[in-house]
């Protein structure tokens, strides 16, 4: 009823809102970042933007707005009007995890993605001078000491979280999940000796101090180009996979023309010379896929990660 | 609570603070109601929000009670043109720049606000109107880019 | 000294016409939008770094950071004149500033906020070029259960702030923390006392409050009291600060500079807490604490010296460790990485240039902050002379506006004046919203670390005493609270019994 009621008055403001063949030049498009500033999908977005703003011809300001795993730049997004003025980031398995076991602010199925940008493998990432320097070394004294190892994550359902339920339920141990508001938190957490561990992605570990953080595995099913020396978790004896995918997204009932603009847009800025320079700089795994082939491989990872969710709540 | 003292007991300010804080409080458990509490290792997200009502509607009690026997001082005098005039002007304000644009919002809020005390001079108050509305389209809306239409068209 | 050559080093990098000039803009621009409230650097920052994209790595990094400590000085201005903190750190400036301005004093306060800062950002910067590397390593000492003890001691070192009994500050801290709460649960996902309100899903904005419990209840009060005559401001007397002012202020600034750069290096709320602790130290160590909220000097020298040295303190752990301590030093490391430049140890090797450069602009742009200030306070102090009834609606506007901006929407906007209605409220039932707001602005810190606290520990509460630092701030908060609360219990059971024999 609410529901209705908020739609019925978003169509209204549609309505009488300032004419749509003007898209987007007339005013700007707001693309709001589920994650605070300087963790890895801010820093994509706002290296993609000035590309984008330069093929729309538009203005794009980039909008932090952080915390619960996502869910509330989601419902900002599910709330703007369908205009085409607002954009999010949409993360896996983030967005997928969401729903589970949860009553969500806003509607899964009215968000499609525009395009699917980077897709980056987790990895454990440990102090340098941790006492734990292999996988194998740290789920030991796991074993040892139940819940006694801490893992900062970025949320319920992040990646991080994900790798580290699948990681208890292949070695059989218990880890303490605390979250932080970002990767910036858990990594000071982590230098700090205040955690245990913590996980981040390949690509953002990669830019990070290694002299003070040390990968001890990443999650993926190959090593990643980024970090061709590191073990993955397979290697080690422990079955876990788990990426982070990092695109863009807007409502679904944003009209067909504006949807298609703006993917040809990130085609273009994703081909532009000067942008794969710079994301090779900014060590970004690219992998691109259509919003279409995004949205058909949801479904088979959602499948997965409640199955992993319900392992966990089985388990206790 | 004021009722139950005789006119010449009751720090009135203070039985106001302990109104306020007790109604704070049983208001923040009321909406609260249905977080979950969880455990000292597991904090809910009920947990703080519950301790802090609480304490509040504790203290609120504590506030009142010394009010009470303290010596009668009044609420200094209230006036109600002001507190109004000043919030229609303001959530007017923000009605009008959303549908008609910034300069009509800024015309209502200076008209309006000058509503809020009696010798209005209409001149003075449309000069100022005029040229806080060029001033602030200029320096917010150009300048700062806020992000809101200047005129209705 | 290899640390003169560094220095050197960094000026020549700085002092080239093309960063000068970045960094005048900066703070020139940092100093307009401090001046205007609701306006914060975070918002401009975020508008601004795709712009810097384009200009050179250091002059763009050069002209974020001037905007940030260039928002800092502007941002005292608005809260000696009209009584309007536009963040969380000059709300202490407000409550002794505005009473001086109310005194013919502006010039005076303002002259002393200036220089005090100016005196602190050197000292900050020179701690920063000094003593960087090593003073972050402490900052990561501080985890989850330190910071609960720290801003434990910090909240109930804030009731020292509010005239008026203890109780009531305390009471305000508890309704701060409460609001602070309000919006989504960061690691649930819960949704909390948003009383079904999707625009309370993000929590409720700094700005709105302040805005509303400050500038508008301060507002109608004001018209209600005087009407649109407004409050008397004294003549002023002399636009200069008296040598008596510097007497007293000098000490006050030597310890608000400590104080600030110390706080301005823990990650997380540091800066917030710094000028907040100053004000506390200052009225704590007075002779004459009765004169505090009334006008005193200390109270703009100390905070004023503490939150630009903690602003500038705050770089410490960005540049040395790569951590950002707060929201606008993430952003600052977004415009760094968009840059092609990663903070951290690295960068004192690879790039020393880069470190020392915008090390030495944030001294050069100190020095031209105080050239740019000091002669506008003739003119800011000539603003106080305008009639009320012309400044109130262009005060209100500034404040709609910035409140309307946050997210343009008009919610925010109502939001904010039903603020100002519970701020006149609590003018009516004396008490001070001072308190409220660094509850607000502290209690999310709080109640995160608590969670994270216990959950590591797996609910043992024992490690509040068991970490050396967290023990030493818990035992200096139960000394505090004592202290506080024994003579106010005499003073209110001495009131209770004079009442009973009238």
């Amino acid at each position: 009823m609410k529901k209705t009621l908020a739609i019925s008055v978003v169509a209204l403001l549609a309505a009488t809102g300032t004419a749509q063949a003007e898209w987007p030049t007339d005013r700007p498009i707001e693309l709001i970042v589920a994650f605070a500033p300087g963790g890895g999908t801010d820093i994509m977005l706002r290296t993609l933007a000035p590309y984008l703003e330069n093929i729309l011809g538009a203005e794009i300001p980039v909008l932090n707005r952080p915390g619960a795993s996502g869910e509330i730049a989601y419902t900002a997004l599910a709330q703007s009007n369908p205009d085409g003025y607002t954009l999010s980031s949409l993360n896996t398995p983030g967005f997928l995890t969401l729903r589970i076991g949860r009553e969500l602010g806003f509607d899964p199925a009215a968000i499609c993605p525009i395009a699917r940008i980077v897709e980056d493998p987790g990895a454990l990432i440990v102090q340098a001078s941790s006492p734990y320097q292999t996988m194998e070394e740290l789920v030991a004294y796991a074993k040892a000491n139940p819940g006694a190892v801490s893992m900062g994550t970025t949320g319920v359902g992040t990646d991080e979280h994900l790798a580290m339920l699948q990681l208890e339920e292949a070695a059989g141990i218990d880890i303490t999940a605390v979250p932080f508001a970002g990767a910036n938190e858990a990594k000071t957490a982590l230098l700090g000796g205040h955690v245990t561990a913590i996980g981040l992605n390949v690509g953002e570990y990669s830019i990070a101090d290694q002299n003070s953080l040390k990968a001890i595995g990443q999650f993926a099913e190959e090593r990643s180009l980024l970090a061709p020396d590191l073990l993955t978790a397979k290697e080690q004896g422990f079955d876990v996979i788990q990426s982070s995918e990092r695109g863009l997204a807007t409502r679904c009932d944003v009209p067909e023309d504006i949807r298609a603009k703006l993917s040809d847009a990130v085609d273009q800025a994703l081909a532009s010379p000067e942008f794969l320079e710079q994301a090779k700089q900014q060590a970004l795994p690219l992998s691109y896929l259509s919003g279409a082939e995004w949205v058909e491989q949801m479904p088979g990872r959602l499948e997965r990660y409640t199955e992993i969710f319900s392992l966990i709540e089985a388990g206790r | 609570m004021s009722r139950s003292t005789s006119s010449n007991r009751g720090d009135r300010p203070d039985l106001l603070t302990a109104a306020i804080y007790v109604g704070v409080g049983a208001l923040g458990l009321w909406a609260g109601r249905a977080l979950e509490f969880g455990s000292l290792a597991s904090m809910g997200p009920g947990f703080v929000p519950t301790i802090i009502c609480f304490l509040l509607i504790g203290i609120g009690v504590w506030i009142g009670a010394l009010g009470l026997r303290r010596p009668h001082v009044p609420i200094e005098p209230m006036k109600l043109r002001p507190i109004l005039v000043i919030t229609l002007a303001i959530v007017g304000f923000a009605y009008v720049a959303a549908w008609l644009g910034f300069v009509a919002a800024t015309l209502f809020l200076i008209a309006l606000s000058s509503l809020a005390e009696r010798n209005v001079r209409p001149a003075e108050t449309l000069f100022l109107a005029v040229g806080l509305s060029i001033f602030g389209a200029l320096v917010f809306v150009v300048g700062l880019g806020v992000q809101v239409k200047l005129l209705p068209f | 000294m290899e640390f003169i050559d560094l220095l050197a080093l960094g000026f020549g990098a700085a002092l080239t016409p093309e960063n000068l000039f970045f960094c005048l803009l900066g703070a020139l621009l940092g100093t307009f939008i401090g001046v205007l409230p609701g306006i914060g650097p975070t918002t401009t920052i975020a508008v601004l770094l795709p712009i810097t994209f384009f200009l050179p790595p250091l002059g763009g990094i050069i002209m974020l950071a001037g905007i940030y400590y260039g928002a800092q000085y502007g941002g005292s201005t608005t809260a000696i004149l009209v009584n309007l903190p536009g963040e969380a750190s000059t709300v202490v400036t407000a409550i002794d500033g505005y009473k001086m301005a109310q005194k013919g004093r502006a010039g005076a306060a303002l002259a002393i906020a200036a220089l005090g800062s100016f005196f602190a950002g050197t000292v900050a910067t020179f701690a920063l070029a000094i003593a960087g590397p090593t003073l972050s390593g402490f900052a990561l000492s501080f985890g989850p259960a330190e910071y609960v003890a720290l801003m434990i001691f910090g909240l109930l070192a804030a009731t020292i702030l509010a005239r008026g009994p203890v109780l009531k500050a305390i009471g305000m801290i508890l309704i701060g923390l409460l609001l602070g709460t309000v919006g989504t649960d960061l690691s649930t996902g819960a949704s909390r006392l948003t009383f079904g309100s999707i625009q309370l899903y993000d929590g409720i904005d700094f700005i709105v409050i302040a805005i509303g419990l400050f500038g508008f209840s301060e507002i109608i009060e004001n018209l209600e009291k005087t009407g649109s005559s407004g409050v008397k401001v004294a003549k002023l007397t002399r636009l200069w600060p008296t040598r008596e002012d510097f007497k007293r202020a000098w000490p006050a600034v030597l310890r608000g500079t400590g104080v600030g750069t110390f706080l301005g290096i823990l990650p997380g709320g540091g800066a917030t807490l710094a000028s907040f602790s100053a004000y506390s130290l200052e009225k704590r160590v007075s002779k004459r604490p009765d004169e505090f909220g009334e006008g005193a000097v200390e109270g703009v020298a100390g905070p004023e010296a503490a939150n630009n040295a903690g602003a500038q303190s705050s770089f410490i752990p960005l540049l040395t460790l790569g951590i950002p301590s707060n929201n606008m030093m993430a952003m600052m490391l977004s415009a760094f990485v968009i840059h092609g430049l990663t903070p951290g140890p690295q960068i004192l090797q690879s790039q020393p240039q880069f470190f020392w450069g915008l090390v030495a602009s944030m001294w050069i742009g100190n020095a031209m902050l105080l050239v740019i200030n000091l002669p506008l306070i003739g003119l800011w102090v000539r603003l106080l002379t305008i009639p009320y009834r012309l400044l109130y609606p262009a005060i209100l506007l500034f404040c709609c506006v910035g409140v309307y901006s946050l997210n343009n929407r008009i919610f925010d906007v109502a939001l904010a004046a039903g603020f100002g209605l519970i701020g006149y409220l609590f003018r009516k039932a004396k008490c001070e919203p001072g308190p409220l707001l660094l509850g607000f602005v502290l209690g999310p810190l709080l109640e995160t670390n608590l969670r994270r606290a216990l959950l590591i520990s797996q609910g043992d509460a024992s490690v509040f005493i068991e970490r050396p630092i967290s023990l030493i701030l818990l035992c200096a908060t139960a000394l505090l609270l004592l202290m506080m609360i024994l003579p106010n219990f005499r003073k209110s059971r001495e009131e209770a019994f004079k009442g009973e024999e009238v």
